[in-house]
């Protein structure tokens, strides 16, 4: 059987570029169809519902929680704090990667036994490689009782004065 | 056959870049029996080994994931214990992401970036005070950096940095290519924070001693 | 009966040299491996057989992986009670646990092992470069598959340490936050999470890392075999 060898016939410049530009749309081709591919892959994955539960919270009335107190909200992962400029909902998470942190009430701190973050009771950090303070939830008065919304991250220094 | 007299072919045939095995100079023996049978050895001690383990150690279970509470000291496993001793030191950006995607980037590009050293050793006579400066200048510059921009002195990167300058400056050690010293320095690295991380860390990642309070987990 | 066995095994007793190497070219199982090997390279203290023993540690765990997922439900908290049944009601249950686990940490080990021997020795070297490329490939896809396996029983140890590693992702600039979401199928380690691992610990990563493995394996072939230093020169 003889080989038919392609590579030794002559092609006309015309027909290198005819082949040239089809390689060129083909590949064009399917790198837009690999993108499509990609983008629709990543939204399949994305989950459009989340069975999650809702992130608002109702505590108790203001007048109940004296200047001070610290309340833990272990379910939730919230302090609720009522610093002497109002009340503050910092998070129980540590900024570093996301242990859940303690309330110390002897040393009066939150302390994180993953690697050893401090926070004072206002969430800043005094010790440890956390690299920012604490953020705060929104907290608002509905009907008399304090309710928090985890969902709505406030700044770093939000209270809610009553 | 229809004449081309006007016509020169060059083909530029470039050599392959793969070894061949000279099979004059080496002694060989027959793979069955020789390796195969040695492959079955090693494969059954292994297996003699990992069932003995399994029959008399219980690999661990803790309670039910419990989301509201952290165990003090949240303990990864033991090849994670040195990048979690890293975390002990810097935000996670760095000691997570950056640092670790630097030496799996150092890693792979190591056969390409192979600088040898060999052929021309530190030692030859020819800038030898220009090199032991270069050399020197970054290592008390990588001092500087890990001394200063961590939450604690880096002390398990530190000095496994000046356990391989020291080496690599020395007229008998020097004759090594870079690579090789880069990947002593990582080599050297991982295995101080594996170990401070398994043994030597205990609740709220503080220094504890094996010996004394036995081995967290 | 002799007909029959003719069929599968086509070549003689190996008690001749021709009858050896028929015995290696012709099988399937057998043909990763040249018809003769160097003396040196199949010597237990050239390479403590670090390469072929990690890839034995891999196939104990596919095998142990699959009779465990006989058991495993992953769902919140039916998982982490399948551990409690493979412990106390399932025979044999703790022991292929306990395999399971103990032969993970020695992959790990191994595959560690395996390319600090491999470094030392010069291998990575030309023309192998890209060989070690895919070996560092093969140490990530290991690490991997121990990370998402970590989180399948579902107690405090799982569930804190996969914590620890997503937020971790979230470390990353910009796009942090989206692949950290993407892992976790939500926004904390929840039951999506858990069903995410678990196809990747059990198809996904199993799946590439078997594909890695054979292209490894089948360039050290087309390499020459493994790297020996030469024997007259003392490099």
């Amino acid at each position: 059987m003889a080989l038919i060898d392609d590579l030794a016939e002559a092609t006309p410049q015309l027909e290198l570029d005819r082949r040239k530009a089809l390689g060129l749309l083909g590949s064009g081709a399917l790198a837009l169809a690999g993108l499509g591919t990609s983008i629709v892959g990543v939204q399949y994955l994305w989950p459009n519902v989340l069975f999650e539960e809702d992130k608002r919270y109702k505590i108790g009335r203001p007048e109940d929680i004296p200047v001070g107190q610290v309340v833990v909200l272990p379910r939730e992962k919230i302090y609720l704090v009522h610093l002497n400029e109002g009340f503050a909902a910092i998070t129980a998470v540590c900024t570093h990667l996301g242990c859940m942190t303690r309330y110390e009430s002897e040393e009066r701190r939150f302390f994180c036994p993953c690697h050893g973050s401090v926070y004072d009771l206002e969430g800043n950090v005094t010790g440890g490689p956390a690299p920012k303070k604490l953020p705060r939830f929104q907290v608002v008065v509905d009907k008399g009782v304090l309710m928090i919304d985890a969902s709505k991250v406030m700044d770093p220094d939000f209270v809610l004065k009553v | 056959m229809t004449p081309h007299s006007d016509i020169t072919h060059i083909t530029v045939v470039q050599g392959e870049a793969r070894p061949l095995v000279d099979a004059a100079e080496e002694p060989q023996v027959m793979t069955f029996p020789h390796l195969v049978v040695r492959e079955l050895i090693a494969f059954l001690a292994l297996s003699i080994f990992l069932v003995t383990l399994s029959l008399v150690w219980d690999a661990p279970l803790e309670e039910l994931a419990n989301p509201s509470v952290a165990p003090n000291p949240a303990k990864a496993p033991w090849y994670f214990l040195g990048l979690q001793e890293l975390l002990h030191y810097y935000a996670p950006f760095i000691s997570g992401v950056l640092l670790p995607g630097v030496v799996i980037g150092a890693l792979a590009v190591i056969p390409y970036f192979d600088i040898n050293l060999e052929r021309k050793p530190l030692w030859d006579g020819t800038h030898t005070r220009l090199k032991l400066a270069g050399i020197w200048g970054s290592v008390v510059a990588l001092t500087a950096l890990f001394y200063f921009t961590a939450a604690h002195p880096v002390w398990p990167i530190i000095g496994p940095l000046w356990a391989t300058a020291i080496p690599m400056s020395l007229p008998v050690f020097g004759r090594r290519s870079l690579p090789f010293w880069i990947f002593l320095w990582f080599l050297l690295c991982a295995i101080a924070l594996t170990v401070i991380g398994v043994f030597f860390r205990g609740p709220g990642w503080e220094y504890t001693l094996p010996w004394r309070d036995g081995i967290y987990t | 009966m002799n007909r029959v066995f003719r069929s599968i095994v086509r070549h003689g007793f190996p008690d001749t040299n021709r009858n050896r190497s028929l015995a290696v070219f012709t099988n399937f199982f057998l043909h990763i491996h040249p018809v003769k090997a160097r003396l040196r390279a199949i010597r237990l203290t050239q390479t403590w057989y670090l390469g072929g023993l990690s890839a034995a540690t891999f196939f104990i765990l596919t095998v142990t992986g699959i009779l465990l997922m006989f058991y495993y439900h992953p769902s919140v908290p039916r998982a982490y009670e399948d551990m409690k049944d493979l412990e106390f009601v399932v025979s044999a249950g703790v022991f292929l646990r306990n395999l399971h686990r103990w032969s993970a940490h020695m992959m790990v080990a191994l595959v560690l092992l395996h390319m600090i021997r491999v470094f030392f020795a010069g291998a990575y070297r030309p023309p192998r470069e890209f060989n070690w490329v895919i070996g560092v490939m093969l140490l990530l896809g290991t690490v991997l598959l121990s990370y998402t396996g970590y989180l399948l029983p579902w107690d405090q140890l799982a569930f804190w340490a996969v914590t620890v590693g997503t937020n971790m992702a979230d470390a990353v600039p910009v796009i942090g936050g989206d692949i950290k979401f993407l892992m976790l199928g939500g926004n904390g380690v929840n039951e999506n999470a858990l069903l995410r691992f678990y196809v990747l610990h059990c198809v996904v990563l199993p799946a590439a890392l078997l594909v890695g493995i054979a292209v490894h394996v089948w360039r050290v072939r087309k390499d020459g075999g493994i790297y020996l230093k030469k024997p007259e020169s003392n490099e």
